[in-house]
């Protein structure tokens, strides 16, 4: 426990950073979801602030928690984590017995200090529990069309793979659609997000193959089935995911293929976008330049440098798209297989 | 055999005579064959039969615990589902019975906790709840983590992620783990379990029975007058929604006849002269034809059912069960009728009791559908071409949600994509797959 000594070291000099703690905290541990690290970073918070009363510290992750969405450019995902704490606050000490308004809020305090480990721990185990719920769809001679880097699908695919061999084994082939855009960014040479599952799945004795976003529509003809991960599910069911979900799955629906989605259910975020241009984000995706403009662009560029005062905007390789729950088929969580309509119950039940 | 010492055809009516004089294992293994022999086919009637003989296995398992008495319906109810797979109203039934035990044996330690609750009020600083929250701090992580992951219940909610580990949430669903229940048989049988779910599994039984009729109820909601109504097989679901309707109002109805598996019955049904089966428990034998209604009933090959179709107002369709993503197993052609009517935009309605509602995910469409015999299709007598050709004769077609716009269950007229809500309130996450 170095690391946590010095975190302490460091308060002790200078104040909590929440911004830089949930960026380091994405960084260490690339098997962190969004919404995980943001708790992490509002229990690193508690840890380092000395409130008492309950309002106090509500107080302060209120605050804290409105920084770190403005500083983070797409703040969907760790929005669902921050809600879902501060939920679970509030409702814990509303809760009559266990924890209730008598049980006093030392204990929660505690509990959530003393844990942080835990509900990591929790969250990398909830997919492997999805694992095991979405293993039925995967079934032996069927091929699956996947993109983007999403650790769900990877422990999924990797589960069923891993039977290979064993009395229950599948089979089963992989078209994975590997992102454009990441290769047009700052690193030309860094390779696109998910060659580490394709790596991974070829090692043990998958058949994958890569395809560019283009050839979806050509290859969803030989996909029985499309699986993608998610950044956020959403209150009406549909999900904010990697730019080009939402393509591949009105393809999907178009061509007739089942679309499931693999998610935790700690991503489920109360939000209701209407449509693309709905979401509470800023991304440079559509972009209208003239010559003018671009010669405008380039005086500032070279004029002065970053301000650091403009809103931060989403580069190009991180830009999400929203995929309207109509294009679902079924959302494998850690509480099971849901329909999309199912999101807005378990929203409902953290809320109300 | 005993059933054939009795002298019946082997079916619901003989199962039931058995089920009182034979000892419980006999009329397990009688169950058991006549699933296997397709001797019980109807949902209901395989559903009626899975009730009956749950609440004769519980009267006669001895015992007040509960986390026995599950334990005991669990292996029942696996043999009973191995033996028929696709009737899947064998599982529902044998899940709503475990859940009627588990919601008994919660209520029963409920009262146990306020009971103990009031006791330890005039020690004020040991709450039960505060000694939970403080088993954290007690322990070395990596004992408690081992602890945590054995009693942690299959929670639904999204707390589950920051919750305290809470061991009273549920029963152990496996019969390994079972010192939560020892703590509660110790205090010893305040309520007699045993008696309150063999009322409950009186209940699902009279519900069975009632089911019908319930859903007939909201007949005049859904056909209006001059209407004409499509729909498909002898479903006795169907006939009693449609004869309820021609009490009041006069409308027509086309009738396919669902060749070969079930044209014979609905040609009777349709002319009235439909024998009672042994299956049918004689009710539907009292009850007039809608002819005689003066209803006009218009029977059409299987065929001509998309000819028809920009004719028809609404489709009625039976269902033999339905699965919890709002797709339904049901007899074969109805997916072409639900289709025919997609293209026509004429609405499909599917009536179904709750009964028939499984929570089983559908992973593999072709693994429900069950193939029957191809001799109806293509006789023995053609030997010649019975040779040359591959005949099959599928019971069974899914029919995915989206072509289907409401169910009406007995409670009420539903969406598809609120099934899983009633899915949720049936059963226990615990049972689904046991």
């Amino acid at each position: 426990m170095a690391s946590t000594t010095s975190d302490a070291a460091m308060a002790d000099t200078k104040p909590f950073d929440i911004v830089a703690t949930y960026n380091e905290l994405l960084r260490s541990d690339a098997d962190l979801t969004m919404p995980i690290a943001a708790i992490e970073a509002l229990v690193l918070l508690l840890t380092h602030s000395a409130s008492s009363t309950i309002s106090e510290t509500l107080d302060l992750l209120e605050k804290s928690t409105a920084h770190l969405k403005r500083s983070i450019p797409n703040p969907i995902g760790l929005s669902a984590g921050t809600d879902l704490f501060q939920r679970y606050l509030i409702t814990t000490l509303q809760r009559p017995g266990q924890l209730g308004p008598a049980g006093d809020f030392k204990a929660i305090r505690t509990h959530l200090l003393s844990n942080g480990r835990l509900f990591i721990r929790r969250a990398k185990e909830s997919r492997d529990k999805i694992a095991a719920f979405g293993r039925g769809f995967i079934r032996d001679g069927s091929t699956i069309l996947t993109n983007g880097g999403s650790r769900a699908v990877a422990a999924l695919l990797q589960k069923a793979a891993d039977e290979e061999g064993g009395p229950s084994a599948v089979r089963f082939r992989v078209i994975y659609v590997l992102s454009s855009t990441s290769q047009e960014s700052k690193h030309p040479n860094e390779e696109p997000e998910g060659m580490e599952t394709v790596r991974a799945l070829r090692a043990k004795g998958v058949p994958v193959s890569t395809i560019p976003e283009s050839a979806v529509a050509y290859s969803l003809g030989k996909a029985d089935m499309v699986i993608v991960g998610a950044e956020g599910v959403v209150e009406n069911g549909g999900i904010v995911s990697r730019m080009g979900t939402y393509q591949i799955g009105l393809l999907a629906k178009a061509i007739g293929k089942p679309f499931y989605v693999v998610a935790e259910s700690h991503k489920f975020v109360r939000l209701y976008p209407l449509g693309q241009y709905d979401l509470p984000i800023e991304q440079q995706v559509v972009e209208f330049k003239s010559e003018e403009d671009l010669a405008e662009e380039r005086k500032q560029q070279s004029s002065v440098d970053t301000n650091g005062d403009t809103p931060i905007k989403l580069p190009l390789c991180d830009s999400v798209d929203f995929t309207p729950p109509h294009l679902i088929s079924a959302l494998i969580t850690d509480s099971g297989v849901l329909t999309p309509s199912a999101v807005s119950e378990e929203l409902i039940k953290i809320w109300f | 055999m005993p059933s054939s010492s009795l002298a019946l055809t082997p079916g619901l009516g003989s199962f039931l005579k058995c089920l009182k004089t034979n000892p419980i294992d006999t009329s397990i293994e009688t169950l058991i064959s006549l699933l296997k022999r397709r001797q019980i086919r109807h949902s209901r009637s395989c559903a009626t039969a899975t009730a009956y003989l749950l609440r004769s296995v519980i009267s006669a398992c001895r015992t007040t615990d509960s986390a026995k008495l599950i334990e005991r319906v669990q292996s029942v109810g696996r043999r009973l589902m191995a033996a028929q797979p696709r009737e899947m109203v064998v599982g529902n039934i044998v899940r709503r019975v475990l859940g009627l035990i588990r919601d008994e044996a919660e209520d029963d330690r409920d009262a146990e906790f306020a009971l103990s609750d009031i006791g330890s009020e005039s020690q004020p600083q040991t709450p039960r709840a505060y000694d939970d929250a403080s088993l954290p701090l007690d322990r070395d992580s990596p004992s408690f983590r081992a602890e945590d992951r054995s009693s942690r219940p299959p929670l639904t909610s999204m707390f589950s992620l920051l919750s305290h580990p809470e061991p009273e949430i549920s029963l152990p669903s496996t019969p390994g783990s079972s010192s939560p229940s020892g703590r509660f048989t110790g205090h010893g049988p305040s309520k007699d379990v045993r008696a309150e779910v063999l009322e409950g599994i009186g209940e699902i039984i009279d519900e069975l029975g009632q089911v019908d009729d319930q859903i007939a109820a909201y007949a005049l909601d859904h056909i209006h007058s001059n209407e004409i109504i499509l729909t498909h097989t002898s479903s006795t679901t169907v006939q009693k929604f449609l004869l309820k309707a021609a009490a009041k109002r006069k409308f027509t109805v086309i009738h396919a006849e669902s060749y070969p598996n079930n044209h014979e019955a609905t040609h009777a049904t349709v002319s009235g002269s439909a024998v009672s089966d042994d299956d049918n428990l004689g009710l539907e034998a009292f009850q007039k034809p809608l002819i005689e209604h003066g209803i006009t009933v218009i029977l059409i090959p299987d065929s001509a059912v998309f000819a028809l179709m920009s004719r028809v107002n609404k489709v009625i369709l039976g269902t033999h069960s339905v699965l919890a993503n709002g797709g339904l197993v049901a007899a074969a052609g109805t997916r072409v009728i639900a289709r025919a009517a997609k293209v026509h935009q004429t609405p499909v309605v599917v009536v179904s009791g709750v009964y028939k509602l499984s929570p089983v995910y559908p992973f593999d469409f072709d693994s429900l559908i069950e193939y029957g015999d191809p001799s109806k299709v293509l006789p023995y007598e053609e030997g010649d071409l019975v040779d040359l050709v591959d005949v099959q004769n599928p019971i069974y077609d899914y029919v995915p949600a989206e072509l289907v716009d409401l169910y009406i269950t007995n409670l009420g007229g539903h969406a598809p994509s609120y099934l899983y809500r009633i899915v949720s309130d049936h059963y226990r996450k615990e049972d689904i797959s046991f």
